[in-house]
């Protein structure tokens, strides 16, 4: 299946795959884009709870801690109700060191007058509030037997306070009212200095009167609103929302307009108190953080596509290493049958070459048998049929004889080949001369030669060692080279026969000025069944199979025999014998 | 002069004086007496001609021999060139030709005998001892009257001769 899938050209495997790799990245900058602004979304959402909850955080704290010490101080003028002054400074003494914060406890009389306070130096002793006009908060605690907080104020040894007012009543008797003082100062020190650098943090009353600005933009007691004046609208808005008590987040933009703050806004419910703690920051450090998530994102995108690159890459190197290796394998595969083709194709042309040649030579051999057959069946016919003279019945006769010579010849050939391809050819050896045989040869064929007119002269040193050889075999071969001699070697051509002797070996060279042998033939003439010319239009005949026997013998002695020729010029045949 | 010429001269001698010697003919035509006598006994001799053509003098001599014995007269020629100028020269009414021969071969022989408007009447017998199919169509095709394989039975050799000769009203 895999593989059907797989091109059959590895440049498009490659081209496939790299697609497919650009498919998962494409596909993985999509994602990774879409996670982004999901991302970005809640890392807003996160950051502004995150503000949301510093704000109420603060606002718990400073809730939990102003009411603490307001329940203190009304414990502590119930207390106080029936004891006498000493006493009552001694319960002063006591809350102000076990209290933090607190900047002065202080005593007034039902008369309106401040008679005790702890610590002293920040008490007014002796003021009297008819006398400044400032009865009217104390008339009102005092009617409504309950504690009274007033709205922050600056305090004469500076700074801004909030004023605890608390009733004094020994049942229905009105005995004063225990002041407390608490500055704003060791409010926002507590609570609202140790938020972190990038926010801001500013605390307004109902009125919308700075008590704590982080940023130091504003000072503390103005009228927030009023600085604003007809900047920024929507934090005027909020600041709306804040004095009204409501909790929540939002933006806008600063007075610059020019950046982009968050804000988180959550209510301080004291009493008849309402404040409001609102904590700012750079929408930017939002941006920021969501950049520091997209670059962390965008690594690791760039390293997923990296990897998927890398991965594409390498399965890319792999196939395309498979591939050579496959074509390697495919083309060293492809020589090898290219190769034993070839092989096959030479061996094939050679046995059809050889299957010519055994066709060749059996068609010439039955020609040369049947030759001799002709003259023979003729005259024994013309002899049957008629009643010559005496010297015509000769003349058949001879014909005749010479005829079965000739195809007794042919057949001792083809005996000889069998006998040597058998290895069946024996060789009876004994010392000869070489000389004598070479003479024995000579004689032979002397009658062809003078029919040919061809001069046979020999050159054989009378010293020569002897050779162990079977005669009648030896005698064969000189007979058959110098049959070819004469064969081939024009009528009044010379034909000559030499032999020396070296250190190691005997050689005898049969030389002829005949026709020769072309170079391209010259290899193929001790191969059997090969005959230079074995075409209808010969001229010389015979089986072509004088020189294979030849070379047999002298195989069979340990000899060689080779040739050198030229064509138009003469052939020499060189015998060599062992010593 | 070729021999046409000198056959032509002799005929005209003749023909004005039947008595004239062989030796006066030679000197009137300025050739040899043995020429002169050769081309008269040629004129006169009437048997049926017969050119048998091989390089195997063996093969050659038999059978000449045997043709002679039936009243043949025989012509011999040893190789291709020399068939064409003897048939030429000669005029056989039938001609043995041997298919291998050094040279030029049977066919060639035959092909040109046969292209030429002076021979091509002259009937052919292939002798051979290549028997195959092919090689007789081969030799039917270039314009052989007959195909005979070596060796051939002499007396239907000598019937297929006659009988050529017959067809060809020799």
């Amino acid at each position: 299946m895999i593989s059907k899938l797989i091109f059959k050209d590895h440049k498009y495997n490659l081209l496939t795959i790299l697609i497919i790799c650009f498919f998962a990245i494409a596909l993985i900058i999509f994602l990774g884009s879409r996670t982004n602004e999901e991302v970005q979304n809640i890392v807003q959402e996160q950051f502004n709870e995150q503000q949301l909850l510093l704000a109420r955080q603060s606002t718990d704290g400073i809730e939990e801690f102003l009411n603490q010490k307001t329940i203190i101080i009304e414990i502590l003028a119930n207390e106080i109700s029936d004891k006498p002054p000493d006493e009552i400074v001694d319960s002063f003494i006591n809350v102000y060191n076990k209290t933090n914060d607190i900047h002065v406890i202080e005593f007034i009389n039902e008369s309106g007058i401040v008679t005790l306070g702890y610590p002293e130096e920040n008490s007014p002793l002796g003021y009297d509030l008819y006398e400044k006009n400032d009865e009217w908060v104390f008339e009102k605690t005092r009617d409504n037997k309950e504690t009274y907080i007033s709205n922050p104020i600056f305090l004469l040894e500076g700074g801004m306070g909030v004023f605890i007012w608390t009733p004094i009543y020994e049942g229905d008797e009105f005995k004063g009212i225990v002041l407390v003082i608490i500055k704003i100062s060791d409010i926002s020190d507590r609570f609202l200095k140790n938020c972190k650098s990038q926010h801001e943090v500013y605390m307004i009353d109902k009125r919308g009167t700075i008590l704590y600005d982080s940023s130091n933009r504003y000072r503390w007691g103005r009228n927030y609103l009023e600085k604003l004046g007809n900047e920024s609208p929507r934090l005027q808005q909020i600041l709306h929302q804040q004095m009204n008590g409501s909790e929540g987040t939002g933006y806008y933009l600063d007075m610059n307009g020019s950046e982009k703050r968050l804000i988180a806004y959550s209510p301080i419910y004291w009493r008849n108190q309402l404040w409001s703690v609102a904590v700012t920051s750079q929408v930017s450090e939002v941006d920021t953080l969501i950049k520091s998530i997209y670059v962390k994102h965008s690594m690791f995108i760039g390293v997923s596509g990296i990897f998927l690159l890398l991965g594409s890459f390498s399965i890319i190197l792999l196939l395309t290493r498979w591939n050579k290796s496959l074509e390697l394998e495919v083309a060293s595969k492809t020589s090898e049958i290219t190769e034993s083709n070839e092989l096959l194709k030479r061996a094939n042309k050679k046995l059809m070459e050889l299957d010519k040649l055994k066709s060749d030579f059996v068609s010439m051999v039955s020609h040369e048998l049947k030759t001799p057959l002709t003259p023979m069946k003729t005259s024994a016919e013309f002899l049957l049929q008629n009643d010559p003279d005496v010297n015509v019945r000769r003349e058949m006769l001879e014909l005749i004889v010479r005829n079965i010579d000739r195809q007794t010849r042919m057949v001792n050939d083809m005996l000889d080949i069998s006998r040597i391809e058998s290895g069946n050819m024996r060789f009876r050896k004994d010392m000869l001369d070489i000389g004598e045989i070479i003479n024995s040869a000579i004689e032979t064929i002397k009658k062809q030669s003078e029919e040919k007119k061809i001069n046979i002269t020999t050159d054989i040193p009378t010293d020569l060692l002897k050779i162990n050889a079977d005669k009648d075999k030896l005698i064969q071969v000189f007979i058959n080279l110098l049959s070819n001699a004469l064969k081939f070697t024009p009528n009044g051509g010379n034909v000559e026969i030499k032999a020396n002797e070296s250190e190691k070996y005997i050689e005898v060279y049969v030389k002829d000025d005949g026709i020769g042998i072309s170079p391209d033939k010259i290899d193929k003439i001790f191969n059997k069944f090969y005959q230079i010319d074995n075409t209808s239009t010969r001229s010389y005949g015979g089986s072509g199979l004088g020189l294979v026997i030849t070379k047999s013998i002298m195989k069979g002695h340990g000899g060689t025999i080779r040739v050198e020729s030229t064509l138009g010029e003469g052939s020499v045949f060189i015998l060599t014998f062992l010593k | 002069m070729n021999f046409d010429d000198i056959e032509k001269e002799i005929i005209k001698i003749i023909e004005k004086d039947p008595e004239m010697p062989p030796e006066r003919i030679a000197v009137l035509l300025q050739i040899n007496v043995e020429k002169v006598k050769q081309t008269i006994d040629t004129i006169s001799d009437t048997r049926e001609k017969i050119m048998i053509v091989d390089d195997e003098l063996d093969s050659l001599l038999p059978l000449k021999r045997a043709l002679e014995a039936e009243n043949y007269q025989v012509i011999e020629a040893s190789s291709g060139m020399e068939a064409i100028e003897k048939t030429r020269s000669d005029h056989p009414d039938i001609i043995l030709l041997d298919l291998m021969m050094p040279g030029m071969d049977g066919f060639e022989v035959c092909n040109v005998l046969k292209a030429d408007s002076l021979t091509q009447h002259i009937p052919i017998i292939m002798l051979t001892a290549k028997g195959e199919i092919d090689d007789k169509i081969e030799g039917i095709e270039t314009g052989a009257d007959d195909y005979v394989t070596k060796p051939f039975d002499l007396g239907e050799l000598k019937a297929r001769i006659k009988m050529i000769l017959r067809r060809t009203g020799v």
